[in-house]
């Protein structure tokens, strides 16, 4: 592994101090009936008991969701108080790339000094979208109602467009073929049902049940419910919204929560369950691609992060990705000329769904997790954001992680 | 000359043995005559002082009190800061809703209310003359001291007597009452005093149960539910699980909600509260008794520790074997090493540290019931076990050589006592309702009584702890609701023991003093020859309401004992599950129902003389037929209960009594598995307790 030096030396993310929800698709669990900030909070406690982390020892507490819900006034003090331990903390939102500027954000706590135990959690219910009602002098309506999730998936208010739309300018832009899409979307699938049945996933998700207001079980939330078993066959036949883009080669929208924790590298000892597993932050990149081209974003931020550390793609052991079109992987594949069925070896959001603020959370999750089963290396975090947006990270796995 | 099996507990209040009541043929004391001795004669009877009126304490037992003293003409009067909020008024209603409005209003009358500053008492409070201070100030040592200081000064001989949650009296410098939550209607008082003093022995006339306890930092039941409540907070941060969840497993493994207990009573006080005492006890006693930094937040934030009702829990926390096991460690082994220091101080009698728990705090076992059961080496291992989870509970306060004794009585017979003069044995029982423990020393009680040769024996109460008898204690008949096989073992056995009292003495005497006594208690009761009560005590069956099936032979013993004419008598109290007046029952149920002096009185003589005192109804041991099986007078009577409860009836009397008892238990332990028994009463305490 070449050796490059961290960006926040030190901070660490502890392995085993992670977990996730599982994502279930829009509407179709009890999670579309919950106040989800209070799920993500009371979900985190449970997650971190299972992992033997006594919540009391975390000072800080960064959320990320993009979606409004009930008291979100009150961000990252009232979800820590619904974890049971009230925490000092803030919220951060920047769509789906939330999740992975929520760790990183809290890398930086740790590394600048006033924290050294900083709580992630990201969270979104993209069910029974909030509409809000926004006062519009200008308009003709004078008032204007917006649906969170769906208005403003269909309407980039800077370019006009949906964001659907991106995907299909971005593959004529990059000449990419309809019929690799659906292959792509087919391989993705089959890499989510294989790290499912070998137990991969189940490192990384916690089951948890949902309670109604009479304290009696409303809903199990133990599997991505709304994931298809999709055939080749079948995604050739769906019809085409955009170039490239069909139900199948997109995400779906879905509701879940991820969390993990970031240290100062001298707490990794009392909170891992493998203190000899030592994961770094190595550098960072954000950047904004032309309008209405949202899936080259991710591309040309890699582009630039690998440029910042003087790694190269070759070096990285684990490349994965929040690909909501398949034509994204298509075109980093391109760009790079990198193989893409090396790429998203445990299932990705194209599959498991879009709840955005979790999102590259859970990403990276599993791609720590499957680093580690490789015995360390460097790996690539990336996604798309709305507004164009790319975001990406790279971690480094130690050796020691070999079992 | 007396022996007993162990002290009764009516002996640390300075009352003699239970037997000594039915040798005098008459109570250890009168109220009438200890208000005298205490207040003064009726022409100038002195006043009843209560400062911090208007506190929780202070207002509930001023209702409490004032129930009981207003008929000796005794003034009641409040004391407290001016401006303090009213804290007596708010009591009017729930008086009223207890005991009509003539009556509330009456004993409202009767309280004299006063403001003083602190500093000088009202200089009208002379014209009332107090006798007794009931002091439930703030808990400042200080201020404590300069109040008794003012009134002993303005009121030389006056008796005081704190509720302090947690100073001893040596630092006081007064005996101290302490009451116990809910304080209008827990008749506990844990007392503190060189010996037992006219006030406390005219509390027990009263009706109230005071408990006398040793001189030290915080009382037995705070000890326990404090201690319990720190037990839980360091489960709590030592897995994250919410303090909504910890009550339901703590309420499955003993019984009590502490947080819940907490925000009942109002957090900010009782948050204050179990601090405090935790605080105090933790300067002597070290890091077992530590304040935990959740406690400390919620004392000084005095908020509630469940969540607010926009913000039921959403997630789930359902605890592996792993988890409840080392939950189990931490709750019990701290419950066990606390124990272990209160025996090693000998705060109380063993009866008395044990029972407190069930009477105050919903233990469903007593503490030291709990520790026999599991036995001294599991005791010890559980505590060593939480010192490996606590290092910082090891270094102080463990005192497992207390453990050593658990074949000693005071560890054998905790809710059954037996004494004898030689001629007639008293079996007394402490428990109001019975369970696999009462049932258990019930037997070590008669092999006792056997051993020494009595022949004749009463069994009662014992006029202290169990001021009535309420039945079998229904937690016992979980196990029954999927399994027959334990619902008939329930049965057979408190069955088997139950007909001891009929066929292993000459005479035997079941004596009821208590307001109420039902079901599987009533049960107990009927297997003796002769069932003496008084007058005005309730005598029931209630099974049919919960639905079971009464399991203790109600439904053939005592067709066995009364004419066939009366057999509808019987089967209305089995089947409509109301109750019968004592005086109502003479000749079907009862043989004697009279005052309580009169009841005393003839209870020793049937003991001593039976048949010539009363006529012995015989027992009828052969099959019964003709028992009525028209309910057409019975509302519901096609309801499932009321027919197992008749079929039952039907069959066991329609076989002779040696198969009866098998009979009567098949039906008992078959309804316990019914629907309509997992959907009722039992099924649905199960439920809520069990399935967490």
């Amino acid at each position: 592994m070449k050796k490059v030096e961290s960006i926040y030396p030190n901070a660490r993310i502890p392995y085993g101090t992670w977990g996730s929800s599982y994502f279930p698709a829009w509407q179709m669990s009890a999670l579309a009936e919950v106040n989800i900030a209070q799920f993500a909070g009371e979900a985190m406690s449970k997650i971190m008991s299972k992992r033997k982390v006594h919540m009391n020892n975390i000072d800080y507490l960064i959320t990320g969701s993009t979606i409004p819900w009930h008291w979100k006034f009150w961000t990252s003090p009232f979800v820590s108080s619904c974890s049971g331990f009230r925490l000092p903390g803030f919220h951060v939102e920047q769509a789906c790339a939330t999740g992975l500027k929520a760790m990183l954000l809290a890398a930086a706590e740790v590394q600048s000094g006033p924290s050294n135990m900083v709580g992630v959690l990201t969270f979104d219910r993209t069910s029974d979208s909030p509409v809000g009602v926004f006062p519009e002098r200008r308009s003709y309506e004078r008032t204007i109602a917006l649906s969170d999730v769906w208005d403003n998936f269909g309407f980039d208010p800077a370019t006009g467009n949906a964001m659907l739309n991106t995907a299909g300018l971005a593959a004529r832009k990059y000449k990419i073929d309809r019929k690799e899409v659906d292959e792509i979307a087919f391989f993705r699938h089959q890499q989510y049902f294989q790290a499912l049945e070998s137990g991969f996933l189940q490192r990384v998700l916690e089951p948890l049940e949902i309670l109604n207001l009479q304290g009696k079980l409303l809903g199990k939330i133990d599997s991505d419910m709304g994931v298809r078993k999709l055939t080749l066959d079948g995604l050739r036949t769906m019809r085409e919204l955009d170039s490239c883009v069909t139900a199948g080669t997109q995400t779906h929208a879905s509701d879940g929560m991820a969390t993990l924790l970031v240290t100062s590298k001298d707490r990794i000892k009392e909170i891992s369950s493998r203190p000899e597993i030592d994961i770094q932050f190595i550098g960072r990149a954000e950047l904004r691609a032309l309008p209405n081209l949202m899936p080259e974003a991710p591309a040309l931020t890699v582009k630039k992060l690998l440029n910042q550390t003087g790694l190269t793609i070759d070096d990285m052991a684990v490349v994965k990705n929040h690909n909501p079109f398949a034509v994204n992987d298509a075109i980093f594949a391109k760009e790079f000329n990198y193989d893409w069925h090396k790429m998203n070896n445990t299932g990705c959001p194209l599959v498991w769904g879009h709840p955005q603020g979790p999102t590259l959370t859970r990403v990276t999750m599993e791609a720590l997790e499957e680093a580690v089963d490789l015995g360390g290396g460097y790996v690539l975090i990336f996604g798309c954001a709305a507004g164009d947006v790319g975001i990406a990270a790279i971690f480094k796995v130690s050796e020691g992680g070999k079992k | 000359m007396i022996k007993s099996m162990r002290q009764s507990t009516l002996e640390t209040l300075g009352l003699g043995n239970v037997i000594d009541i039915f040798k005098n043929g008459k109570l250890p004391v009168k109220a009438d005559e200890l208000v005298e001795q205490v207040f003064g004669k009726e022409s100038e009877r002195g006043a009843l002082v209560i400062s911090g009126a208007n506190g929780i304490v202070g207002a509930g037992k001023m209702m409490q009190l004032g129930v009981r003293l207003q008929p000796y003409g005794i003034p009641l009067i409040g004391l407290d800061f001016p401006g303090v909020p009213d804290g007596i008024g708010f009591q009017y209603s729930g008086l009223a809703a207890s005991f009509g409005k003539k009556q509330a209003d009456e004993i409202m009358s009767s309280v004299i209310r006063y403001n003083y500053d602190g500093t000088k008492l009202p200089v009208l409070l002379k014209k009332f003359n107090p006798k007794l201070l009931i002091e439930a100030i703030p808990e400042i040592l200080e201020v404590k001291k300069s109040h008794y200081k003012i009134f002993s000064e303005s009121f030389p001989g006056i008796e005081i007597k704190s509720v302090t949650s947690g100073f001893p009296s040596s630092e006081l410098g007064v005996d101290i009452y302490h009451p116990a939550f809910p304080h209008q209607i827990n008749k506990i008082w844990e007392v503190v005093e060189t010996k037992p003093s006219k006030v406390t022995q005219l509390f027990w006339a009263l009706g109230m149960l005071p408990i006398p306890v040793s001189d030290h930092w915080a009382f037995v039941l705070d000890v326990l539910f404090c201690g319990l409540t720190l037990s839980a907070l360091r489960y709590h941060e030592a897995s994250n699980m919410p303090f909504w969840k910890i009550d339901k497993y703590v309420r499955k493994i003993l019984g009590p909600n502490p947080f819940r207990a907490h925000d009942v009573i109002g957090a900010r006080g009782a948050n204050f509260l179990t601090w405090s005492c935790l605080h105090h006890l933790s300067k002597h006693y070290g890091k077992l008794f530590e304040p935990t930094a959740s406690l400390v937040e919620h004392k000084d934030s005095g908020q509630n520790w469940y969540p607010l009702n926009h913000l039921r829990p959403i997630v789930n926390w359902t605890a592996d074997e792993n988890e409840l096991n080392e939950f189990g460690t931490w709750i019990l082994g701290s419950l066990i090493q606390m124990t272990s220091l209160m025996l090693h101080e000998n705060r109380a009698h063993f009866t008395h540290i044990n029972s407190i728990g069930e009477l105050c705090a919903q233990f469903r076992s007593g503490v030291i019931a709990m520790i026999r059961r599991l036995g001294s080496s599991s005791s010890i291992k559980i505590v060593e076990e939480f010192h490996k989870l606590f290092p910082g509970a090891s270094a102080k306060s463990w005192h497992p050589d207390v453990f050593k004794n658990l074949d000693k009585p005071e560890w054998q017979q905790l809710y059954v006592n037996a004494e004898h003069d030689g001629k007639v044995g008293v079996i007394t029982i402490a428990r109001e309702s019975y369970n696999w423990d009462v049932n258990e020393e019930l037997n070590r009680a008669i092999d006792w009584l056997k051993s020494e040769k009595i022949e004749r024996v009463i069994v009662t109460g014992d006029f202290h702890l169990s001021t009535q008898l309420v039945g079998a204690d229904t937690n016992e008949f979980f196990p029954a609701l999927n399994d027959e096989k334990e619902g008939f073992r329930v049965s057979y056995e408190w069955s088997k023991t139950a007909r001891r009292l009929h066929y292993e003495f000459k005479t035997s005497v079941g004596f009821i003093s208590g307001k109420r006594c039902l079901g599987g208690m009533l049960e107990l009761m009927i297997h003796c020859r002769y069932l003496v009560s008084v007058d005005d005590a309730n005598l029931g069956a209630p099974e049919v309401t919960l639905p079971v099936v009464p399991g203790m032979e109600m439904c053939h013993w005592t067709f066995r004992k009364v004419k066939p004419e009366n057999w509808i008598l019987l089967l209305r109290l089995l089947l409509s599950g109301k109750s019968v007046k004592a005086s109502e029952s003479v000749g079907w149920l009862t043989d004697y129902a009279g005052s309580i002096e009169n009841a005393i009185k003839i209870a020793y003589d049937i003991a001593l003389n039976d048949e010539k005192v009363l006529p012995k109804r015989i027992l009828n041991e052969e099959k019964l037929t003709g028992i009525p099986t028209d309910m057409a007078w019975l509302p519901h009577s096609d309801d499932a209960a009321r027919k197992a409860i008749l079929d039952c009836v039907i069959n066991s009397c329609g076989v002779n009594l040696n198969e009866a008892i098998t009979i009567q238990s098949k039906h008992s332990a078959a309804f316990m598995t019914s629907k309509q028994c997992q959907n009722g009463f039992i099924g649905d305490e199960y439920t809520k307790t069990m399935l967490v």
